[in-house]
């Protein structure tokens, strides 16, 4: 809400600076987000007359002006060509400076020293108020050598203020005054300007008007004025300037005298042409379910039961509080009008401008509640107006209907409570700062607020008026007492911190990427359409397709930080994971993915340092045996990984993630060779699986080799299944393989096209004895034995 | 005999002075005192002597065995010692050379700062409770005392799915959630992610918050007011001036807002790029909870009431780690997050 100090004279003298306002305002809930000084660096411009023009001799697009400003004659030479001689101008002379800093000097148009310039609205910084190209024209109120400065509020000092939703009070001059008033006692003065004293009005209206009906209980009242005999034209100066200030484009002067009560007052106002009211009858009612009208903007807006219809003839004219129609509204040629000052629901017209999306200036109002008092009193200030601006006849009655509106109820204030909330209780001081806010005390613990402080409704109301008045400020500093209970920091931080401790010790860089990607990011990562994650939840409204869609795996987030990171220029190597939810089948799994790209340039001074599936595999084998699980690799085949080197993990006989080169293709199209990635979903991993303590055997164990030809279609895992079952077939209970570690991978000479040599070596050991050679080169013979039955070959 | 003896020593002091190598001094340690060494002659040749002579000669061999023993083992300790000098001046290496492999990785910085205030905030006696990102109009609005008409909701702008759900807008849902699980008293935290339908220069469609709760009989606003800046002291590790304004949020009566001392310029620079002259910036909001939200929370009001109050996880962590742009956090490139953090890189380039 932009407020102008000039206008809040209408309401209230003031002797206070604009910072020492801005600053009270601002600790007090209502931010003041700019100070705007509207003349700017404006000096020595000044009101002249234009006593005589003529063409340039040479240059005919040139005018060249005589100018009078009281104190003497300037020549001025201007390319407008809407004024004339006996015109006022504004006349910025040599040597004066412009709202922008500007200074002014003499300047030669084709041999002509123009001393300054005559400035246009523009040129003032006021936009909408006059012709752009051509110069401002002052009334003939203006006298020669009228400083600029003290002109038709030219300079204003506007504030700036955030008005939270509560304070629909404030959006208006008068209501800010009364908060000021209430902010500063003793250093302001409430006032009431002219517009505002009660009209004589006691005319019947000189056209016949039928009822006014209000069927919708929605509408609290309902009150028309009536202006005959009205000249549409632009309004007065000084209103224009003030509306320009304040925001908003000078339009005419009925329409204008709309806007600007509404600016002083805060009771939005509609100016009808009586002459195209389709009858003259207003009814306000509740909409039919998919009644259509074309409001002002023409748009065509489709209507449920719960909007509220201005009809007249049984034709919507307005959308009540929201918008008028596009029928009904002022023209040039319009004489007599119609002025509503109307007072509606604010949840009525709360729903219907939300559900429209029109964030009017009424309804903006209207849904943060207009004080119901207001309609009477703007009504008047409409008729003041419209007689001083468009010379209208308003003697006439209002015409009126009202239905009940809810009434202020008084609210109980303790001073048990107000110590509790602020450790302040005197309430003496309450009362005082209360009744400043218009709060009377009406005996005993009870509180009146208002009529234009329906928010005011329960005890910690009022304990927030002195709160605010008071500063929060001053007030101690302590800490809560007794704690309920311990505090627990919860499994999921847990987890949090213990996996991103572990990965960012082993290289990786923590990344945080948006939950919502492009709408089409399951076709670009392969997911067939049968696949869950292809089954998207994708916003109603999203700002863009390419944050639409909520991501059902961490992996294209990835993706799009590597390609980020290429773009920027980034050579070296990437390795990147990002812990967070994704959004599949109603539920918010916790899942953590990875990522391992080498560079962009992979020379390295130490040989074959470049990370593959193994490393990122032990990251993740790493990674789950820091909760206290094991991993399972089994071969995988996720659509977007390479079909040779992809692989499922599993915990607990669990698929709970997958880790793989990813799929070429894809490599390709982010312009990458080589990129690994896993993704795990950490919900089974989320309360660590406490480790059991296994005393170490007092036995030594013995160590014995085994190489064995493998063809290639077998794998590694299914070896050593075949080696472990090998040694139970061949050995007691007393004898235990502890362990078998693949240390030589061969192919090439010695070894048949096809195969390959794996070599183990086996770790025997006993819980009850020391082995001896013999009797474990017995077992190892029958476990050799046995691995040739299974179809391998020792060598 | 002694002769015999003199000589024997003689000949291998000689001997041990000309040995260079370790295989040498092996072989010479086997001429003496292997099974046929000089030595062992020796004491075999006692036998002949005559018995009052035998025992004084026995034990002059054995000292001179004595002493040949320790010559060796120390002319080997003497060998090793040159041997190894030898290999490691071989062996020395460039240890100017870059570490093999890859240095540590960076953390996030919205992700440490939400650990670090977490932890904090334990310190305080908060529990860390949860709830879902695509939450229900009822717990995200309703609940928090904002009907659907009202215009607090201009106030946070919300993503919407077509079934009616919305991604929240706020962590306060998570203040029913916990109440109406875990009853009264109760001081919990939700750090997480949030979402507002906007996108700008220094507003992010996603953003983190961490929300508190604290509810209890007779809370004064003077506990929450010092429980902010121990918070806000403890993270920024030095004690900052803050202030109260007051505010409004539809959950909470009063409302206000908490503003710190800019931590770049502490109000001395007009010009200063993250407060932008004003010497304070705005970090939480807060307030005394709405009793229709501790009823909704099924907690009873009059017995109740409490504080809670909403972090700006990202704005913190920006003041503290110096951070201009917010949706460089959201992009996930490592060479902005690795360049930030990992500073061990530019000590080593400089």
């Amino acid at each position: 809400m932009l407020i102008s100090l000039e206008l809040l004279k209408n309401f209230i003298d003031i002797e206070i600076s604009p910072d020492e306002l801005a600053e009270r305002l601002t600790f007090s809930g209502s931010e003041v987000e700019g100070i705007n000084y509207t003349a700017g660096k404006l000096s020595g411009v000044v009101a002249a007359r234009i006593d005589s023009l003529e063409v340039h001799p040479s240059e005919s697009k040139y005018y060249i002006a005589h100018l009078n400003t009281g104190t003497g004659e300037h020549i001025c030479v201007t390319s407008a060509k809407n004024m004339k001689q006996g015109d006022y101008v504004l006349y910025a002379g040599s040597g004066s400076v412009l709202p922008d800093g500007t200074v002014m000097g003499v300047r030669d148009f084709a041999g002509v020293q123009s001393y300054g310039m005559m400035l246009s609205a523009e040129e003032l910084g006021l936009h909408d108020v006059d012709d752009p190209s051509g110069l401002l024209i002052l009334p003939d109120s203006a006298r020669p050598g009228d400083d600029a400065n003290k002109l038709f509020h030219i300079n204003d000092i506007i504030l700036d203020v955030s008005i939270t939703p509560n304070r629909g009070d404030l959006l208006s001059h008068l209501g800010m005054a009364r908060e000021i008033k209430g902010l500063f006692p003793s250093k302001s003065v409430l006032r009431s300007p002219e517009w505002l004293r009660p009209l004589k009005q006691e005319n019947d209206w000189s056209e016949d008007f039928g009822s006014i009906s209000l069927p919708d209980k929605g509408c609290f009242a309902y009150r028309l004025g009536l202006a005959t005999g009205a000249k549409i034209h632009d309004s007065p100066l000084t209103a224009k300037v003030d509306l320009a200030h304040l925001g908003m484009r000078p339009i005419n002067n009925a329409v204008d005298v709309t806007n600007y009560v509404m600016l002083m007052l805060g009771q939005p106002l509609h100016a009808f042409d009586l002459n195209t009211l389709p009858e003259r009858e207003i009814t306000v009612r509740a909409a039919h379910d998919n009644e259509k009208m074309i409001t002002l903007d023409e748009k065509e807006r489709s209507l449920i039961n719960t909007d509220m219809l201005i009809t007249s003839g049984g034709e919507a004219i307005a959308l009540a509080g929201v918008m008028g129609g596009l029928q009904t509204g002022i023209n040039n040629d319009t004489s007599t009008i119609v002025i509503e000052s109307a007072s509606f629901s604010p949840v009525r017209v709360g729903q219907t401008s939300r559900r429209l999306g029109i964030n009017s200036e009424a309804a903006f109002r209207f849904s943060r509640t207009v004080d119901p008092s207001l309609s009477k009193i703007a009504l008047t200030a409409a008729s003041a107006l419209m007689r001083d601006w468009c010379g209208a006849d308003v003697d006439y009655k209002p015409l009126s209907s009202e239905n009940a509106a809810s009434e202020p109820k008084t609210v109980k204030l303790t001073r048990k409570k107000l110590m509790t909330y602020l450790s302040f209780d005197n309430m003496n001081e309450a009362e005082r700062i209360l009744e400043g806010f218009g709060i009377k005390h009406t005996g005993e613990d009870k509180f009146l607020p208002p009529s234009w402080r329906p928010d005011i409704t329960i005890e910690e109301d009022l304990i927030e008026e002195i709160g605010r008045f008071r500063g929060y400020n001053e007030t101690e500093n302590k800490l809560p007492g007794e704690m309920p209970k311990r505090a627990d920091i919860g499994a999921s931080m847990m987890l949090s911190s213990s996996v991103r401790n572990m990965l960012i010790s082993r290289g990786y860089t923590e990344v945080m990427t948006y939950s919502f990607l492009p709408v089409d990011f399951p076709e670009k990562i392969r997911l067939p359409e049968s696949d869950i994650r292809s089954r998207v939840m994708t916003l109603a409204n999203p700002i863009s397709r390419d944050q639409m869609a909520m991501r059902t795996t961490l992996l294209p987030g990835l993706l799009m930080a590597l390609r980020n990171a290429l773009t920027s220029g980034w050579r070296e190597g990437i390795k990147i994971f990002e812990q967070g939810r994704v959004f599949v089948n109603d539920s918010e799994p916790e899942h953590i993915a990875g990522l391992i790209f080498n560079g962009v340039d992979t020379r390295n001074i130490y040989n074959d340092r470049s990370e593959d599936f193994y490393d990122i595999k032990s990251d993740i084998e790493a990674l789950i045996m820091s909760r206290g699980y094991q991993a399972v690799f089994k071969a995988g085949s996720e659509p977007f990984t390479h079909s040779g080197q992809s692989a499922e993990i599993y915990v607990d006989g669990v698929n709970i993630g997958f880790a793989a080169r990813l799929k070429p293709a894809l490599e390709q199209e982010l312009d990458v060779d080589k990129v690994y990635v896993f993704e795990i979903d950490l919900t089974s991993l989320t309360n660590p699986r406490k480790p059991v303590f296994k005393p170490a055997s007092q036995f030594p164990a013995v160590n014995r080799d085994i190489a064995i030809l493998v063809s290639l279609d077998k794998n590694n895992s299914d070896v050593m299944k075949d080696i472990y079952s090998s040694v139970k077939e061949a050995a007691d209970l007393e004898l235990n393989l502890e362990s078998i570690r693949l240390f030589d991978i061969y192919e090439g000479a010695n070894i048949p096209e096809g195969f390959r040599s794996l070599a183990y070596s086996l770790s025997y050991r006993s819980s009850s004895k020391t082995l001896t050679d013999s009797e474990v080169d017995a077992v190892h013979n029958q476990v050799r034995e046995n691995l040739k039955s299974k179809g391998y070959i020792i060598r | 005999m002694p002769l015999e003896i003199n000589q024997v020593r003689a000949s291998f002091f000689e001997a041990l002075n000309n040995i260079k190598s370790l295989q040498e001094l092996d072989e010479l340690r086997v001429k003496f005192t292997g099974k046929k060494g000089d030595l062992t002659l020796l004491l075999r040749s006692l036998g002949k002597l005559p018995p009052d002579e035998r025992r004084q000669a026995g034990q002059d061999v054995n000292n001179l065995r004595d002493e040949i023993e320790n010559a060796i083992a120390s002319m080997s300790k003497k060998i090793r010692d040159s041997e190894n000098e030898k290999q490691e001046i071989q062996e020395r290496i460039d240890i100017t050379l870059p570490g093999r492999g890859r240095l540590s990785g960076a953390f996030h910085p919205v992700i440490q700062t939400m650990h670090e205030i977490a932890n904090i905030m334990q310190g305080l006696g908060y529990s860390v409770a949860s709830g879902p990102e695509i939450e229900e109009e009822f717990y995200n609005f309703e609940c928090l005392n904002v009907p659907k008409w009202h215009p607090a909701r201009d106030m946070q702008d919300t993503f919407y799915f077509p079934d009616g759900k919305l991604l929240r807008t706020h962590t306060s849902p998570v203040q029913i959630r916990s109440m109406l699980k875990y009853g009264a008293p109760l001081r919990i935290i939700c750090p997480g992610k949030v979402y507002r339908r906007d996108n700008d220069t220094t507003h992010s469609p996603m953003f983190n918050q961490m929300e508190g709760l604290l509810i209890d009989k007779d809370v004064p606003f003077s506990q929450m007011k010092g429980t902010m800046s121990e918070m806000l002291n403890a993270f920024f590790g030095k004690s900052l001036k803050s202030r109260f304004r007051a505010s409004y949020f539809p959950f909470t009566e009063p409302s206000m807002e908490l503003d710190i001392e800019c931590v770049e310029c502490s109000g001395h620079d007009e010009h200063c790029r993250v407060c932008h002259g004003t010497g304070w910036l705005e970090v939480v909001g807060m307030g005394m909870v709405h009793p229709n939200v501790i009823r909704a929370g099924k907690i009873d009001p009059d017995e109740y009431n409490g504080f809670a109050f909403g972090i700006g996880l990202d704005r913190m962590a920006m003041l503290k780690y110096g951070i201009s742009d917010l949706r460089l956090l959201f992009d996930g490139n490592v060479s902005y997050l690795n360049s930030c953090f990992n500073s061990g890189l530019e000590e080593v380039s400089c």
